[in-house]
């Protein structure tokens, strides 16, 4: 078992986990908003790892340079994707969820 | 190592049937659109894992990528056409 | 009529983006040959690349950068390469579009010629696919505007 192998499970199982806690978040928050933040950040944190560890089965060549680009755009695109339609869900009249006040 | 790369595209197969649930019961157009965004981003990692076990990583690297970009693409042109129209809830 | 975005990350991300893309369409054009891709694909994703600009900056100054003038040449350019290649080997004694022909003016062997000939009609389906996406979007994102009528 080579290093690079070792590393590259190790990645994939992270990417795994945080996709799995992303996805338990959009199912289970009381609110769209919050569903934004699991999914907007577990997302792009997981397909980082998962990319990571890809590359690194594959060894250096114009693959995985190509891996790095997707990378790279995924980094960009994900969060402004996430702003832009949160950014619409706010224009459109969506209250945030707020906790009940309890009384006495 | 192929065990353990089809374990994880089948485990990421059933993170997409349970993101569905959203898709089909989210009040509201806003939850769908998010949740379509989700589901984009976990085919591109099981795009990747079907080309390593296929021997053939060349070929499906483009194909990613270009998904990539139509997913970004299609969440601005959806979240552009909710502002302007107002959409009741 | 699609306003422009009055968001200023949209707005840069598009800005940084849409030289890449383009690089990407093209590659993805010359590469027909050897890896998924060709003519249309590299067509499409040239398109995609202009209604990313339309979405974010506006009509107005997306007709800047390329007018509907613009459009129209591209169309017909790309038509004419197609056709100007099939015609240029009847012209040189074979069927049409029969590639091999193509090594009388080339000096190389048949075998290149026909890789040659092949690698021109994608440059022509790739520009005739990108300007009639594009014309074919500007035509109906105007339509809507004027077909709109106010409930009161």
């Amino acid at each position: 078992m080579s290093l690079t192998l070792i590393l590259s499970v190790i990645f994939l199982a992270g990417g795994l986990f945080f996709f799995t806690t992303a996805t338990i978040g959009l199912l289970r928050f009381p609110d769209f908003f919050s569903r934004l933040h699991a999914t907007g950040k577990g997302d792009t944190l997981a397909v980082l790892l998962s990319l990571i560890g890809l590359g690194f089965y594959e060894g250096i060549s114009l693959t995985s340079l190509k891996i790095v680009f997707i990378a790279v755009f995924m980094f960009l695109a994900q969060p402004t994707a996430t702003h832009a339609i949160s950014r619409a869900g706010l224009r459109s009249g969506l209250k945030p969820w707020m906790k009940e006040e309890k009384k006495g | 190592m192929n065990e353990f790369l089809f374990s994880i595209g089948i485990g990421l197969c059933i993170l997409v049937f349970f993101v569905l649930y959203r898709v089909v019961y989210g009040p509201g157009v806003f939850n769908r659109i998010a949740a379509l965004s989700a589901i984009g981003t976990k085919t591109l990692i099981i795009l990747l894992i079907i080309g390593f076990l296929y021997n053939r990583v060349e070929m499906f690297i483009d194909i990613s990528l270009v998904y990539a970009l139509l997913n970004l693409i299609g969440t601005l042109a959806a979240a552009k056409y909710l502002e302007m129209e107002g959409v009741k809830q | 009529m699609i306003q422009k975005s009055d968001d200023i990350i949209i707005k840069t991300l598009a800005r940084i983006l849409v030289p890449f893309i383009q690089i990407y369409a093209l590659y993805v054009i010359m590469h027909g040959h050897y890896s998924p891709g060709g003519g249309f694909q590299g067509g499409v994703i040239l398109a995609a690349s202009l209604i990313l600009l339309m979405i974010t900056h506006g009509v107005k100054d997306t007709q800047k950068r390329i007018s509907e003038k613009a459009v129209a040449i591209f169309s017909s350019s790309g038509v004419l390469i197609y056709a100007g290649i099939g015609v240029l080997c009847l012209v040189l004694f074979g069927n049409f579009l029969d590639y091999s022909t193509l090594a009388k003016i080339l000096h190389v062997d048949p075998a290149h010629a026909r890789s040659y000939g092949i690698l021109g009609i994608e440059i022509g389906v790739g520009l005739a696919v990108m300007a009639v996406m594009f014309s074919v979007f500007f035509d109906i994102s105007q339509g809507e505007s004027s077909g709109e009528d106010k409930e009161n």
